[in-house]
């Protein structure tokens, strides 16, 4: 008897639904986004299936069938969760873990992304895990609509909702286009889940990551050395000196920014500046670094090679959006 | 463990030479840039040790994936994916992960199933589970 009360009051804990439906004032009409595909699931393929249907809105044309190397655990017969982000990163996407709410993840699907779960529909000691996608809801008739397993609208009252999700820890992701960010985004996590698109060389996609992240936190050093990092990666390097000049300018005690400004600059044939820079990283973290060092000893042995006068310089123009104000002023004076 | 041993040396030499050999050509091309990961991650000491470990730790996830059925073509590219985080999560706790895709836990009964015949001293597949004594 006393074990049997246990388990109701195990199940009657919905703490996010009755909050949710408490502040059911801030969505009084539904919202269902009906663009988003669906793909009905085969056999233990729930996995590929939502990864698809996520993909596809963020702009990727692959099937659920395509995905199936790429996440599909075959002795388990599903797929683990770490390989659903480690999927959507091979094609250039930033998965983005949202933080464990039920309101973080209305707030995205009422700003037209669609989350993709981890559920468990059995019981805790017995489990089934499943992975749905989240495509709308209806706060005054307490329902979530998904498109899970075979059934492209499954509507489901919020309350079962949250205990299967909160079996799976509250797992839910976003995957959107390059450059877009999921509405209740964080500054670090965002940038951690930037930086292994790195890793497979997506360096576009990154870049584009980065500067969607520098609109949003235009004081965050991590974007800014992000950016210039990943374009220098790709031959851009007036980009890269921007992104790092940008860096070292807002965050002077940086001696990362100035170290990698100081590299971009030197390949620019500006070994004057270079070498300012790199003392500057030098006097900063010097002893902590000896990359910094390493840096300077570069520039300088590049200086003393070179004839004066005869270094080939690229110059790099600011364009007017990123461009000091003095600087500014000063060309404006001169025309 | 002896041969483990024996191997160790050559093998870590084998290793940080690797290592060396990549952080040549790291994400930012230069030996002297400073990495996004660098600046968003930990200490980069911390990093440099780590490095070594991570190599070790991605070829037990490629065996650990490989026996679990998925393909020698497939294994590279869906570990190269990770993180180095993730590796290490995926080293340590595959299989207590869950794994989305619908299947029920029927082993998971067959062993509790088991587990109360053993102690009903009807079969003896546990040795940790105590036999009845008689009967």
């Amino acid at each position: 008897m006393f074990a049997l009360l246990a388990l109701a009051g195990c199940a009657s804990s919905i703490p996010q639904t009755e909050r949710v439906l408490a502040d059911a004032h801030a969505y009084p009409k539904p919202v269902e986004l009906a663009t988003v595909p669906f793909y009905p699931q085969e056999a233990y393929q729930c996995g590929p299936a939502a990864l698809a249907m996520l993909l596809q809105v963020a702009g990727v044309d692959i099937s659920p069938e395509q995905l199936v190397p790429q996440v599909y655990l075959p002795s388990r017969e599903g797929s683990l969760q770490i390989e659903m982000l480690a999927a959507a990163r091979r094609q250039g996407r930033v998965p983005y873990v949202l933080s464990p709410h039920l309101e973080t993840l209305l707030t995205e699907v009422a700003s037209g992304h669609p989350v993709l779960v981890l559920q468990n529909l059995g019981l805790s000691w017995y489990p089934k895990w499943h992975y749905a996608v989240v495509v709308g809801f209806n706060l005054p008739q307490g329902e979530l609509i998904l498109r899970s397993g075979l059934e492209a609208r499954h509507v489901v009252p919020l309350a079962t909702f949250e205990r299967t999700w909160a079996r799976g820890r509250h797992w839910a992701v976003v995957i959107l286009p390059p450059g877009r960010l999921p509405q209740t985004a964080e500054e670090t996590p965002y940038l951690a889940a930037v930086v292994p698109l790195e890793r497979l060389k997506h360096w576009r996609e990154a870049s584009q990551s980065y500067e969607a992240a520098l609109k949003r936190w235009p004081k965050s050093l991590a974007a800014m050395l992000g950016l210039g990092n990943s374009h220098y990666a790709q031959g851009e390097k007036c980009e890269a000196l921007w992104a790092f000049r940008r860096a070292a300018r807002e965050h002077p005690g940086s001696a990362a920014a100035h170290n990698n400004m100081a590299h971009v600059m030197a390949e620019l044939g500006d070994l004057h500046n270079a070498e300012k820079a790199a003392l500057r990283a030098v006097e900063l973290e010097g002893d902590k670094q000896p990359i910094y060092r390493q840096t300077l000893d570069d520039i300088r042995r590049q200086l003393a090679e070179s004839a004066p006068g005869k270094t080939p310089r690229v110059s790099c123009p600011e364009p007017a959006g990123i461009r000091r104000k003095s600087v500014a002023h000063r060309r404006a004076d001169i025309r | 463990m002896q041969s483990f041993r024996r191997m160790a040396k050559p093998v870590s030499y084998a290793l940080i030479t690797g290592v060396l050999a990549l952080s040549l050509h790291g994400p930012a091309a230069r030996a002297a840039m400073v990495s996004t990961d660098q600046i968003v991650g930990a200490q980069q000491s911390q990093q440099d040790r780590s490095k070594v470990v991570a190599l070790l730790t991605r070829e037990d996830v490629k065996t650990a994936l490989s026996t679990r059925g998925v393909s020698t073509a497939d294994v590279q590219a869906r570990v190269d994916a990770m993180t180095d985080q993730e590796v290490h999560a995926l080293a340590t706790k595959l299989d207590q992960m869950p794994a989305g895709g619908d299947a029920l836990g029927v082993l998971v009964l067959v062993f509790i199933i088991l587990l109360i015949t053993d102690a009903m001293g009807i079969t003896d597949i546990f040795p940790f589970v105590k036999k009845p004594a008689r009967r």
